[in-house]
């Protein structure tokens, strides 16, 4: 790849191509592309279509397609526990949604728009809640948790991906609030619009596109966790998906159609998601980077 | 604000800090049972096949009372030790968990967290008497009973009539035997013994055992509690040898660390390989009507003794397992009275017989017609052993357990040498004594 | 809606902006500003700083989980933890793990982004950088399980692949062999991980104005001396970022390694947050686990307090 390109620079081209060296540069970097594309794609096909073949047609030719076209495994995972699993991972996911975005856009909101005593010890503390890392918490959370008789209950979880979240969030939602102009807001309190409605009116739908990106982050966040899942859920009620899988594989281990099916079912609605939203999140991207 | 949540916070550590020292509490027989509310139950039979057990019993169960719901967390060998502590640390133990007998299970004594079951379960008990004696004693600590024997487990080599037969090899009678049938069977084309050892409690078996036959019994039980440990009978070295040995010649080498025990077995079940080195609760899952290895194709002997074996060579590795009730439950008579209800005869000859296979701890509980012929075979060598030693990885501290499965899975992979493991299992019961 | 709602206000507003008249008190006014921030205090303070400092008590205890017996023993965790060979183990597997990451994830990823803001249409683009991003979406459970079973000596299709190609020698098992298992577990991160970093490179590049790049080209600059003059010097607030960020995340490593090894075998795969984990919920240590916790903290600050140099470096070099 490097000899290639640099033969590109020595023929000191720009970007249309004209030299033999450059036309085969260029054909190896396309190459290179399609190869990396492949390399993503293919182990995720494999596993898509894993949930459709027999454990012998797995052991004995890996790379085979499936002989026949049965959603059986499919439908077995679902059964098993994958149901419950997704049931779990959209209601944490979805509260834990609305709480961080509203929590971290009121502060946010707090923290460049109002006078607020000790503004930057405000700032720091919220803020700096994104350098301490889940895992040191972990021993004596648990004994919060159980204490306050949230061990092993969907809030669990909920109240920790808020919280965790909650820094970043903020981080994000408070980086382009800073920059939105403040004549709007000003014009509107001189007429007389209370912070409540500043906040609901004008700041929160101008926001728009880095609360979509924040949401997207939360759900790629909230719906892959997996350490705080595992300490804190322990029955199958409320397990969600990525601790829910690990016990279904030590359980169905051997009935390596129906893992593979409740691994594809848990990786698709996250795929479509990003699909369905990705020029939001690319944009919320583009905004919130450099700021 | 802050000073508010710093407060709050330490009233939090307040009570965290407080040791749940509750007296045990001791079940009294006379109780009137309250069949109302709701009981948790940490069982170990999260396999697939062995998970319709407890919920078709807690079923049947809601349906005599229903103003009971139980709600079941079923783990699997690999995942309840873990699980287990993780409900401890965070005091959520359910109001029935499985427990192995030994260290594991005195764990929960010490820190009472276990209910005393003398009353009802001990001796001269209606309910202790049906049970076999061996089986209540294994959960006996400190002269009190503390647990619900469910079934009874010890390993043995199961393996492929067939394939035997094709090898031209028949029942190994001494360990040296054993590893010549490897060689014939190597020769014959298949895969000697699968074993898989990606979790390394699956290899410490193999080790328990010989470390039975290696190692004169009371040597081996005082080295099991730190305070006496010393390690140095010569009994360890020869059974780590001979390990090596074995695994030179009867499996695919150091490449065992990345197989787990499931695709081991499935690998005997599927024809593939001649032995696999399994539980009796595990014949009925390698053998069942829809494998390629049949149950009358399926035959087991327990691992043979080397000839100069300076141990015990009626030894077998195996022990009960069973379930003991928590001293914080808020209806001890309600779970007494469900255990009483799952070992009831009837149920006791469900587990017994397959798909489940488990052999029944109760008197009387399997019926040698409904059961896998090898189950029952099974369940008189196990009545015939002389010493039944109990598993390396619950009957040591935990500190100790760790030392032990982690060397030997380095010696299993070629990279920790004997004196390594014995090294390590040295210093980590030195640790613990101290 | 947002819309004709900010613009009733705005056409009311005046050209211009005064200072906001205060209907209330300075002091009242500012105390209930407190309310906008009040919950994310509250929740922040309680359930992330507090049992993060709580952890360092912990860690100079040692705690009987069963009978819950605390004694209290002073540093004598963290002695342990000098002499303990696994938290070296785990220490440099952590290192791996980022130094690894950095070549991949973000000098890799750079070149990526370049190649596709290079040659690939518009339209490519958007389709390459969606594709290299799949995997960074999905559960590191599920990719984790997945490479699990792509390494399975049997099942997987990596020794296939090796043998189909030649080179069925090289085939292992590779969770299996303390020599590869720790490097098995960080390829499976790069290749979930790459497409992230690619998708923000390739948005930081296309904010470098075109014109350095026709400027660059005036003066003779082929593709690799853009790449070197223009694109890299563009980008080095977001590498730099980003490399303080892989290697924050690298020390915080736990459900790829706990999906694929559990840390082992014989330990050889143990990074410090699955060594906490064993330790204080497998062994029954939460002493000497928070030990462990105070470690990944000292660590993970270190890489935070960097960050925010960084940051304020680039405020005031702004």
């Amino acid at each position: 790849m490097t000899a290639t390109a640099e033969h590109a620079a020595e023929d000191g081209m720009g970007p249309a191509p004209r030299a033999p060296w450059a036309v085969i540069g260029r054909a190896m970097l396309q190459a290179l592309l399609v190869a990396m594309a492949v390399l993503v794609l293919y182990p995720l096909a494999w596993m898509a279509l894993n949930g459709f073949r027999s454990n012998t047609e797995i052991f004995n030719d890996p790379f085979a397609l499936p002989q026949h076209w049965s959603f059986a495994a499919y439908a077995a995972a679902w059964q098993n526990g994958v149901s419950q699993f997704v049931a779990s991972s959209l209601l944490v996911t979805g509260v834990s949604i609305v709480t961080t975005v509203f929590i971290s856009a009121w502060a946010a909101y707090g923290l460049t728009r109002t006078r607020i005593p000790g503004q930057p010890l405000v700032t720091g503390f919220i803020l700096g809640g994104m350098m301490l890392s889940p895992t040191v918490a972990l021993v004596p959370l648990v004994r919060m948790m159980q204490d306050f008789g949230l061990y092993n209950t969907h809030w669990a979880l909920i109240l920790l991906y808020t919280a965790f979240r909650v820094p970043f969030t903020t981080f994000l939602i408070r980086a382009y609030m800073l920059d939105l102009p403040r004549d709007l807001d000003e014009a509107a309190r001189m007429d007389g619009a209370s912070e409540g409605q500043i906040f609901r009116r004008i700041i929160l739908p101008l926001c728009r596109p880095i609360l979509v990106s924040c949401v997207i982050l939360h759900i790629l966040f909230a719906w892959n966790e997996y350490l705080f899942a595992m300490i804190f859920t322990n029955s199958p009620s409320t397990q969600t998906l990525p601790v829910g899988l690990t016990s279904l594989m030590s359980k169905h281990g051997t009935d390596f159609a129906q893992v593979f099916a409740a691994m594809t079912i848990s990786a698709l609605p996250i795929v479509i998601v990003f699909f369905l939203t990705q020029r939001y999140f690319v944009r919320g991207l583009t905004e919130g980077i450099g700021k | 604000m802050t000073r508010k949540t710093t407060i709050a916070a330490l009233l939090a550590a307040g009570t965290a800090l407080a040791p749940a020292m509750v007296p045990a509490q001791a079940a009294d027989p006379a109780a009137e049972v309250d069949y109302s509310g709701t009981l948790t139950i940490l069982t170990k039979f999260g396999m697939q096949r062995l998970q319709p057990y407890f919920t078709d019993l807690a079923a049947q169960y809601e349906e005599m009372h229903p103003d009971v719901s139980i709600e079941l967390i079923q783990e699997d060998d690999d995942s309840i030790k873990g699980k287990t502590s993780t409900l401890v640390a965070s005091n959520s133990i359910p109001d029935i968990f499985f427990s192995w007998t030994g260290t594991w299970g005195g764990n929960f004594v010490r820190g009472n967290r276990a209910a005393d079951l003398t009353a009802v379960i001990g001796p001269d008990t209606d309910w202790g008497r049906t049970f076999a004696p061996a089986a209540v004693d294994a959960f006996v600590y400190n002269g009190r009973n503390y647990g619900i024997p469910l079934y009874l487990d010890a390993k043995f080599m199961g393996y492929s009539k067939p394939i035997f037969d094709a090898a031209g090899v028949g029942v190994p009678a001494t360990f040296g035997e054993l590893l010549s049938a490897c060689d014939a069977i190597k020769a014959a084309g298949y895969l000697p013994v699968s074993f898989g050892n990606k979790e390394p409690w699956a290899g410490l078996h193999y080790l328990g055992q010989l470390l039975a036959y290696n190692v004169p019994r009371d040597v081996l039980e005082a080295d099991f509690d730190p305070a006496t440990a010393t390690y140095d009978d010569p009994g360890y070295a020869a059974a780590l040898e001979q390990f090596a040995a074995f695994e030179d010649r009867c499996t695919i080498g150091p490449d065992v660390n990345g197989v787990s025990y499931q695709t081991a077995i499935q690998q005997l079940s599927d024809g593939k390989s001649a032995m696999y080195y399994q539980e009796i609760i595990e014949f009925d899952s390698a053998a069942r009507p829809d494998t390629a290895l049949t149950a009358d194709q399926f035959g087991f002997f327990a691992l043979p003794a080397p000839a100069d074996a300076a141990g015990d060579p009626m030894a077998l590795e195996g022990a009960p397992e069973g379930y003991m009730i928590s001293s914080a439950s808020d209806n001890i008579p309600l779970a007494i009275d469900f255990m009483k209800f799952a070992t009831s005869p009837g149920h006791a000859r469900t587990l017994s017989a397959p798909p489940y296979g488990q052999p029944s701890a109760v008197v009387g509980g399997g019926d040698p017609e409904t059961m896998n012929p090898s189950v029952v075979a099974g369940l008189d060598d196990i009545a015939e052993a002389s010493y039944l030693v109990p598993w390396l990885d619950t009957v040591n501290h935990p500190r100790v357990a760790a030392a032990w499965l982690s060397e030997f899975q380095g010696f299993a992979g070629g990279t920790s040498s004997a004196e390594d493991v014995m090294e390590a299992v040295r210093k980590a019961a030195a640790s613990v004594a101290n | 809606m947002a819309r004709s709602s900010s613009l009733q206000f705005d056409g009311a507003a005046p050209a211009g902006s005064a200072v906001p008249e205060l209907r209330l008190p300075r002091l009242a006014e500012q105390l209930l500003s407190w309310r906008w921030v009040a919950l994310a205090v509250l929740i922040v303070g309680w359930f992330v700083y507090y049992p993060i400092i709580d952890n360092f008590r912990v860690s100079t205890t040692t705690q009987d989980i069963f009978t819950g017996e605390v004694q209290h023993v002073g540093l004598e965790n963290y002695a342990r933890l000098a002499g303990d060979p696994v938290v070296l183990t785990a220490l440099f597997n952590n290192l791996a793990y980022a130094v690894l990451s950095i070549v991949f994830q973000v000098f890799g990823a750079f070149v990526l982004a370049s190649i596709i803001e290079d040659i690939a249409s518009h339209r490519m683009r958007n389709l390459w950088r969606a594709i290299y991003f799949i995997p960074s979406a999905i559960s590191t459970t599920v990719t984790g399980l997945l490479f699990y079973f792509i390494y399975q000596p049997d099942i997987g299709i990596l020794d296939g692949l090796l043998t189909a190609a030649g080179l069925g020698g090289w085939s292992r098992a590779w969770l299996g062999d303390q020599s590869t298992a720790i490097y098995a577990v960080i390829a499976m991160s790069q290749w979930q991980g790459f497409g992230y970093s690619t998708l923000l490179f390739t948005i930081a590049i296309q904010k470098i104005p075109r014109d350095l790049y026709d400027a660059a080209r005036m003066d003779g600059a082929g593709p690799l001396r853009q790449l070197w003059s223009v694109t890299l010097p563009m980008t080095r607030e977001m590498t730099g970022m980003m490399i303080i960020v892989t290697i924050t995340g690298a020390f915080q490593v736990f459900n790829e390694v706990m999906v694929m090894t559990s840390g082992g075998p014989n330990n050889s795969s143990q990074v410090l947050g699955t060594w906490l984990y064993q330790m204080g919920f497998s062994q029954n240590e939460m002493g000497y686990a928070a030990a462990i916790g105070s470690l990944i903290f000292a660590v993970t600050m270190a890489c935070g307090l960097a960050q925010l140099w960084h940051t304020r470096r680039r405020r005031v070099a702004a």
